[in-house]
C-alpha cells in the first residue's frame, strides 16, 4: 500500500449493515465510501477510483453479482467481493466469470472479514 | 365380482359406493359401523365390498362408481387404490387404522379426497362420506341438487349412545388440517424470515464485537485517568504533570471523543435492530396462534396488513407492494384463518411474479386493497405475475392442485383458502391472463352464516 489510502466501497440496501461494517474497518486505514443502491455504487465507481466493491447480493432489482458484473467491466482492477444472508446457490462459474474473491455470510465474523479485504488489497492494483 | 352387502344392486340413479378392505370384511366391529354409516347414502344404488386392487379397479372400470372407501389396512393395494383413482376416477375415503397428521398429509398427497379414522363414531363416518359424494356428483354433473341422497338423514345413531358432540372429532380433524396447512405456508417463508432477521442479526453480532474494542479502549484510559488521580492524591506536581501527559496520549490515542460518540450510536442502532428482531418473532407468533372456536370482530386492513408484514422479507427484492386500503367496519371473523389465506394469496402472487421476472432485474407489482360493498367487506390480492392458463383455472382450488414446479408448492394453499372462506360464508373469485398477471378477490359477508359444517 502506498502513500493514499485504499479505497473501499460497500454496497447494502441495509443502512444499519452499512454502518456496522464501516466501524468494523475503522481502524483498517481504508477510506470507506458506502451506498444504499446498486445505481448509487456504480455512480461511485465511475466517478473515482475504488480498489475494492464489497456488495450485499439480495438488493431490490439486482443483485450483488449483476453490480460487481457492471463493476468489472467498468473497473477492472477493483477486487469484487460479496456479502449475503441468503444461502442462495451463487454458481462457481459465474462467481468465477465476474471474478468475485470472495463471499461473506451474514452475520459475518470480523475477523475474517478484515483478513479478506487486507489479502485483497495487498494484491489488488490502486484503480 | 364384488360381494352385495347392503343396498340394491340396482345401479342408476343410487349412490354406488365400493369398500375395499382386508378380508373378513364388513363383518368386524368397526366394519359394521361404516356399513352403518354408509348403507343410508345408497338409496338404489349399491355398497359393494372389495377385496384388493385388481377387483377394485375393475369394478370402477365396468360401473359408475361414485365413491370408494379404503381401508388403510390393505397396504401397498390401498395406495396403488389412491394413486390410480386420482386422475380420473371417483373421490377415495381412506379409513385410517392409526390416525395420524402425518399419515393423513401422505394420503392426501397420493391423492385421496378425505380421512377418516377406522374406528370414528358413525355420523363421521357418514358426514365424511357425504360430502365426498356431494363434491363429486356436483363437479360431474353440474349441480349438487339431483343427488339421490336423503339429506336430511338423522344423524342420531341407532345406537343410543350419549354424544355430547358429535361434530367435536371433526371440527378437530379439520383444525388439524387447517394447521398443517399453515405449517407448510409458513414453511416457504422460513428462508424470508430468516434473511428478515439476518440482516438485524448481522449487524448486532457486528456492532458488539466493536463495542468490546471500545470498551477496551475506554478501560485504557481509564487506567490513565486512575494514574492521574493517584498523583494528584500524592500531591507530586511533577507526577501530576506526567499522569496527565499520558493521559491526552492515551485521550488522542484512542480518540475518545469519536469512540464514545460512535459506542452511543452503536447501542442506539443495536437497539433498533432488536427492536425488529422483536417485532419479526411476534408477528410469527401470533401467525401461529390457532382461532378459539368463536368467531372475533376484526379489522380486517390490520390483519391483511400484519400478513403482508410476515412476507415482505421474502418478497421485496422482487416486488413493489401498493396497498389501497378503505376504511372497513369491524369483520365477525376468524382472524388467524384469514391470515392464512391472505398469507396464502401473498405467497402465490410473490412466486408468480418470481417466475414472471427471473432475474431481468425488473420488479413485479401486488396490490392489496380492500373495498365495502353491501353487506360486507372485498379484499383483492392481485399481481402482475405469469397468470394462470384458462384451462387450469378451475382447478386451481382442488386440493394437492398445483402449477407450481415441484418443492414450490403444497398444492395445499388455495383449497384451503377457498375452505376457510367458504367457512365464513363468503366468496373467492379468481381472474388471470397469462403473461398479465392473477387478481383473486374474497367477498366476506358482515353477518356470515357459518356455511361447511364443521365449525
Amino acid at each position: 500500500m502506498t502513500g493514499t489510502r485504499p479505497v473501499v466501497l460497500l454496497v447494502d440496501d441495509e443502512p444499519r449493515i452499512l454502518s456496522a461494517l464501516t466501524r468494523a474497518l475503522r481502524r483498517e486505514g481504508y477510506e470507506i465510501l458506502s451506498a444504499e443502491t446498486p445505481q448509487e455504487a456504480l455512480r461511485l465507481v465511475a466517478s473515482r477510483p475504488v480498489d475494492c466493491v464489497l456488495s450485499d447480493q439480495r438488493m431490490p432489482g439486482f443483485t450483488g453479482l449483476q453490480l460487481l458484473e457492471r463493476v468489472a467491466a467498468e473497473r477492472p482492477q477493483a477486487a469484487r467481493m460479496l456479502i449475503t444472508g441468503w444461502n442462495e446457490e451463487l454458481a462457481p462459474a459465474d462467481l468465477e466469470r465476474v471474478g468475485v474473491r470472495a463471499v461473506f455470510s451474514k452475520p459475518w465474523d470480523d475477523t475474517e472479514l478484515k483478513r479478506g479485504l487486507r489479502e485483497a488489497l495487498g494484491t489488488a492494483e490502486p484503480g | 365380482m364384488g360381494n352385495p352387502i347392503g343396498g340394491s344392486v340396482d345401479a342408476a340413479p343410487g349412490v354406488r359406493v365400493l369398500v375395499a378392505e382386508a378380508s373378513p370384511s364388513l363383518g368386524r366391529s368397526e366394519g359394521s359401523a361404516l356399513r352403518a354409516a354408509l348403507e343410508p347414502l345408497v338409496r338404489g344404488g349399491f355398497l359393494e365390498s372389495v377385496p384388493d386392487l385388481r377387483s377394485c379397479l375393475e369394478r370402477c372400470r365396468t360401473s359408475d362408481v361414485d365413491l370408494v372407501v379404503v381401508d388403510e389396512g390393505l397396504g401397498r393395494d390401498a395406495e396403488e387404490i389412491v394413486e390410480r383413482l386420482r386422475r380420473s376416477g371417483p373421490p377415495v375415503l381412506v379409513l385410517q387404522r392409526v390416525p395420524a397428521d402425518a399419515a393423513a398429509l401422505a394420503w392426501f398427497r397420493r391423492g385421496a379426497a378425505d380421512c377418516v379414522a377406522a374406528d370414528a363414531e358413525l355420523a363421521g363416518l357418514r358426514r365424511a362420506a357425504r360430502e365426498q359424494l356431494e363434491r363429486w356428483r356436483s363437479a360431474r354433473r353440474g349441480a349438487p341438487g339431483e343427488l339421490a341422497i336423503d339429506w336430511a338423514l338423522s344423524p342420531a345413531p341407532a345406537d343410543g349412545e350419549p354424544r355430547p358432540d358429535p361434530g367435536e372429532a371433526e371440527r378437530e380433524r379439520h383444525a388439524q388440517v387447517l394447521q398443517t396447512a399453515k405449517m407448510a405456508s409458513i414453511g416457504q417463508l422460513a428462508a424470508g424470515v430468516a434473511h428478515e432477521i439476518n440482516n438485524p442479526m448481522g449487524f448486532i453480532h457486528a456492532n458488539l464485537f466493536q463495542m468490546s474494542e471500545y470498551v477496551a479502549d475506554l478501560r485504557q484510559v481509564w487506567g490513565r485517568v486512575e494514574s492521574l488521580q493517584k498523583a494528584v492524591d500524592a500531591g507530586e506536581a511533577s507526577a501530576v504533570g506526567l499522569a496527565a501527559g499520558e493521559l491526552r496520549e492515551a485521550v488522542a490515542e484512542v480518540d475518545l471523543s469519536y469512540v464514545l460518540q460512535d459506542l452511543a450510536k452503536a447501542i442506539r442502532e443495536s437497539q433498533e435492530g432488536s427492536e425488529r428482531i422483536r417485532h419479526i418473532v411476534q408477528d410469527l407468533r401470533d401467525f401461529s396462534y390457532q382461532d378459539t372456536g368463536e368467531r372475533v370482530l376484526s379489522d380486517i386492513n390490520q390483519a391483511l396488513d400484519s400478513t403482508a408484514n410476515i412476507v415482505w422479507p421474502m418478497m421485496k427484492h422482487l416486488v413493489e407492494l401498493e396497498k389501497d386500503y378503505a376504511e372497513l367496519p369491524p369483520v365477525p371473523c376468524y382472524p388467524m384463518q384469514l391470515k392464512q389465506v391472505f398469507m396464502n394469496l401473498l405467497v402465490n402472487a410473490y412466486q408468480a411474479i418470481e417466475e414472471a421476472v427471473g432475474s431481468s432485474g425488473k420488479l413485479g407489482r401486488v396490490s392489496l386493497s380492500t373495498a365495502r360493498y353491501e353487506g360486507g367487506v372485498c379484499i383483492g390480492v392481485a399481481d402482475t405475475g405469469v397468470g394462470i392458463p384458462a384451462d387450469k383455472l378451475d382447478r386451481i382450488f382442488e386440493p394437492f392442485y398445483t402449477t407450481k414446479k415441484v418443492g414450490s408448492g403444497t398444492g395445499l394453499g388455495l383449497s384451503t383458502s377457498y375452505s376457510i372462506v367458504k367457512r365464513h360464508g363468503g366468496t373467492v373469485s379468481v381472474e388471470s391472463t397469462p403473461g398479465r398477471g392473477t387478481r383473486f378477490s374474497i367477498r366476506l359477508p358482515l353477518l356470515g352464516e357459518e356455511i361447511g359444517g364443521a365449525a
